[in-house]
């Protein structure tokens, strides 16, 4: 079974203070949105980093039952995400990466598309099933949505494109045999664990497991001169000049203002705390269940 | 006779009251350790000692009261305030100790802007001073990265130091007076004065004594001139920490003083600044502060110290200001924090040490070779330079590794310590000091001769002198 798992490198705004929202704001209405991202560390894909996890707990599980499972990884994208497929390397992915502009020569550009892709869905969907097919997947596994700006659109294209069955909010995944999979993912009307016969394109959501393990110091090291395979759009027969022409580009940037509203419960001893938190607030409440 | 666990429990609430005497299992068990054995509160596998109960004194007499009591009856205390503390020095050593959580002491007792100096309660939490202290254009001048956690209790008994130091120094140079109790239930006060040469400086048997000789209840420091909209930000790239530290050194013997002076090896600033610095790249930082005409000229000169090394690459001051913005650690961070390392096992720990500047590059160098070499599951190991003085500078070795193979308990055993031991026996060989800032806690406490020498008779003769019966937190600076 081979596997392969789509990924974006996206800037973490999150780590940013209000404060400095400022600057990349300036910076975005100014110069655009890969000048606003300069101030700020990249990250994978949060639900990105969740699929890639899956995919190494899948093939771990397998193995466990005397399975064989190929990874890869490959990422539309710009060279900033060179650390991130090195790391994936390291931890025994095949990597590959396409660069949407006009190849190495050409940075300014890359960095470009890479940004304006985040508003054209459709061409990135299109290179992610040509990444598929290149890497011969059977199994394409995505993060539900990309980073900020992303329409969580691209995993239902890609399968469109590949004319494969898509499941989404995807949670969990372990093997079920040989040729198969349990794939476990949230519904409208609650959780369901399903059988899943590839090949198909798995979405990945809100998973209990989210977070990348990281490779040794050793494990890097004996990938250091492995290199990673690099196309261009046009190398993988999809055009995505026009979709990029069109792509709206980005005029400015705000935070998203996700404060709450909170009342501080006081009170000299912890008794007295807990008694303010249940006649103010609670006892109410309760009795109106 | 040692007392028995319901005696102990019974003897601190005739003291203090039943509501200042907590023996909630829960809370104590996660009492037993602090973030030197972080993994046996993230994955919930207990292996030390419980405390007996945890006490919540809110005055000085209270907290002499149960010191004189612990004495006569030999009752480890182990003294508490943030609870943010690295090595151990929260740990129980022994079964059935108590502690002593200063954290209900928070009140904030005068702000004195004329004589620019704050006293407080040892329960304050920094960041709640120093927000203060803002409201009339004031700071601390402190601010480690545990700064909105951190309580000034715990600040002063561990010698803390903060991201400004260089500037405003390391919590000993801020500390003008304090209020301390001793084993013997004898309340001190050291009166705040500017300067005094009437025998030895002995707020120094309190600073950084973690608990180990007395209870600190108030303490009173400096405050400085909030200035931000003078601050001005330096940032560059450059391929090998030898120069870094070069730099760092010409800067403080040209008599500057950044508030902050840094220099960060390939891997640590593989963490912080990725989205500028290449991979193998180290990158060095300053920020001045102060009165504009000081700032304007702290930047310039060490602008025209920098320019002299071409094989520094500058890089936008933009960069490292916003860095800096999001440097602290709160609750926040430190749960997510947590929650990665229980997805992960991948457990991020530091060590960090002093030395002259003939040494330092030599110590790191050669710790940081011996780690990887030496130390299964390394996922990545660097450090940084963070404290300069005129004689030398530090060295903060941050480093990640997976546990594998053994349960959450023994990683302190199979990792932490082996790599402790390195950093501490490359120090030693080359003259070094074995903690610069988290203190000895129980962690380096095994070292604690090494690292004195002769002089360990004088740190020794202060704990059999001021704590004869050994009831302040056993193991801790002083091994068992
Ligand atoms: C995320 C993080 C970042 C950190 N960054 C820094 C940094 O930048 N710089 C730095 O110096 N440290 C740093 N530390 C270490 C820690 O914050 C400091 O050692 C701090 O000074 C501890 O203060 P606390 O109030 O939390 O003390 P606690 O953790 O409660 O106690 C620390 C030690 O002091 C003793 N103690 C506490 N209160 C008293 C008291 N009233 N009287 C006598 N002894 C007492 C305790 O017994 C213990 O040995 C960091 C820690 C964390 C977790």
């Amino acid at each position: 079974m081979r596997i392969a798992v789509g990924f974006k490198v996206t800037p973490d705004f999150e780590a940013l203070r209000a404060a400095d929202w400022a600057r990349v704001a300036a910076a975005a209405d100014a110069e655009g949105r890969a000048q606003a991202t300069r101030y700020v560390r990249r990250v994978f894909g949060v639900f990105d980093e969740a699929a890639l996890e899956l995919a190494l707990r899948l093939r771990d599980a397998r193995a466990d039952d005397g399975l064989p499972t190929g990874l890869a990884a490959f990422t539309v994208g710009g060279p900033d995400a060179s650390p991130f497929l090195h790391t994936l390397q390291a931890l025994g992915f095949d990597c590959l990466r396409v660069d949407p502009g006009g190849g190495p020569a050409s940075a300014a550009d890359t960095a470009e598309a890479a940004g304006a892709l985040d508003f054209a869905p459709a061409a990135t969907a299109a290179l992610v099933a040509a990444c598929a097919r290149q890497l011969g997947a059977d199994i394409l596994l995505l993060g539900e949505r990309g980073g900020p700006g992303g329409s969580g659109t691209v995993p239902f294209l890609a399968a469109e494109a590949l004319g494969r069955p898509c499941v989404t909010c995807v949670t969990a995944i372990e093997p079920a045999g040989a040729d198969r999979l349990r794939v476990s993912f949230r519904a409208d009307d609650g959780p369901v664990r399903a059988l899943t016969a590839p090949p198909c394109v798995l979405a990945v959501g809100n998973a209990v497991v989210s977070m990348l393990r990281v490779p040794t110091l050793k494990e890097r090291l004996a990938v250091r001169d492995v290199p990673v395979t690099q196309f261009t759009a046009a190398d993988l027969g999809v055009d995505v000049g026009v979709a990029l022409d069109r792509a709206p580009a980005v005029r400015s940037l705000e935070p998203v203002d996700r404060s709450r509203a909170g009342i501080v419960v006081t009170g000299a001893t912890a008794a007295e705390q807990a008694r303010a938190l249940y006649e103010g607030h609670l006892r109410a409440r309760l009795e109106a269940l | 006779m040692s007392l028995s666990r319901e005696a102990i429990v019974e003897g601190l609430r005739g003291i203090l009251g039943p509501e200042a005497v907590v023996t909630d299992e829960r809370v104590l068990v996660e009492n037993s350790v602090d973030n030197f054995r972080k993994l046996q509160n993230i994955f919930d596998v207990h292996v030390m000692p419980v405390p007996a109960a945890i006490v919540t004194p809110t005055n000085a007499r209270e907290v002499a009261a149960v010191l004189t009591w612990a004495n006569e009856h030999g009752v480890n205390v182990i003294p508490k305030t943030g609870g943010t503390a690295t090595e151990g020095g929260l740990e129980s050593a022994v079964p059935d100790s108590v502690i002593m959580d200063g954290s209900a002491m928070n009140e904030i007792v005068k702000i004195d802007p004329y004589n620019m100096q704050a006293t407080v309660q040892c329960g304050v939490p920094l960041q709640v001073l120093e927000d203060r202290v803002r409201e009339h254009g004031l700071t601390t001048g402190h601010s480690p990265q545990s700064k909105p956690v951190a309580h000034l209790g715990g600040l002063v008994a561990t010698r803390s130091i903060g991201q400004f130091s260089t500037l405003y120094g390391g919590i000993e140079d801020m500390v003008v007076g304090l209020e301390a109790v001793f084993p013997n239930g004898e309340i001190c006060r050291i009166k705040n004065v500017p300067r005094r040469a009437a025998g030895p400086d002995i707020r120094h048997i309190v600073i950084g004594n973690e608990g180990a000789l007395c209870f600190i209840t108030e303490v009173t420091v400096k405050l400085f001139p909030y200035l931000p909209e003078n601050n001005r930000f330096l940032g560059w790239t450059l391929m090998d920490m030898k120069t870094g530290f070069e730099v760092l050194r010409e800067v403080m013997v040209g008599g500057y003083k950044p508030s902050v002076a840094r220099v960060y090896d390939p891997g640590d600033a593989g963490l912080h600044f990725s989205h500028f610095a290449a991979p193998d790249d180290c990158v060095l930082l300053f920020m001045a502060e102060g009165a504009e005409g000081i700032a304007k000229a702290t930047a310039d000169g060490i602008q025209a110290i920098v320019d002299r090394h071409p094989e520094c690459t500058q890089v936008p001051s933009e960069y490292i200001e916003t860095w800096f913005n999001d440097l602290c650690w709160g609750p926040d961070k430190i749960l997510a924090e947590d929650e990665r390392i229980r997805q992960t096992r991948n457990v991020n720990r530091t060590t960090e040490i002093s030395a002259d500047w003939s040494s330092i590059n030599d110590i790191y160098q050669a710790a940081r070779q011996r780690i990887i070499d030496e130390i299964p599951d390394i996922t990545m190991m660097g450090g940084h330079s963070s404290h300069s003085y005129i004689n030398g500078t530090n060295m903060y070795f941050n480093y990640f590794f997976n546990v594998v193979d053994v349960g959450p308990e023994e990683e302190t055993e199979k990792y932490y310590l082996p790599i402790i031991s390195i950093i501490v026996e490359e120090t030693l060989k080359r003259g070094g000091s074995i903690v610069h800032h988290h203190g000895m806690g129980k962690a380096r406490a095994p070292w604690v001769r090494d690292e004195y020498g002769s002089s360990y008779y004088m740190l020794e003769t202060l704990k059999t002198s001021f704590d004869p019966n050994g009831i302040m937190n056993k193991g801790t600076i002083f091994p068992i």
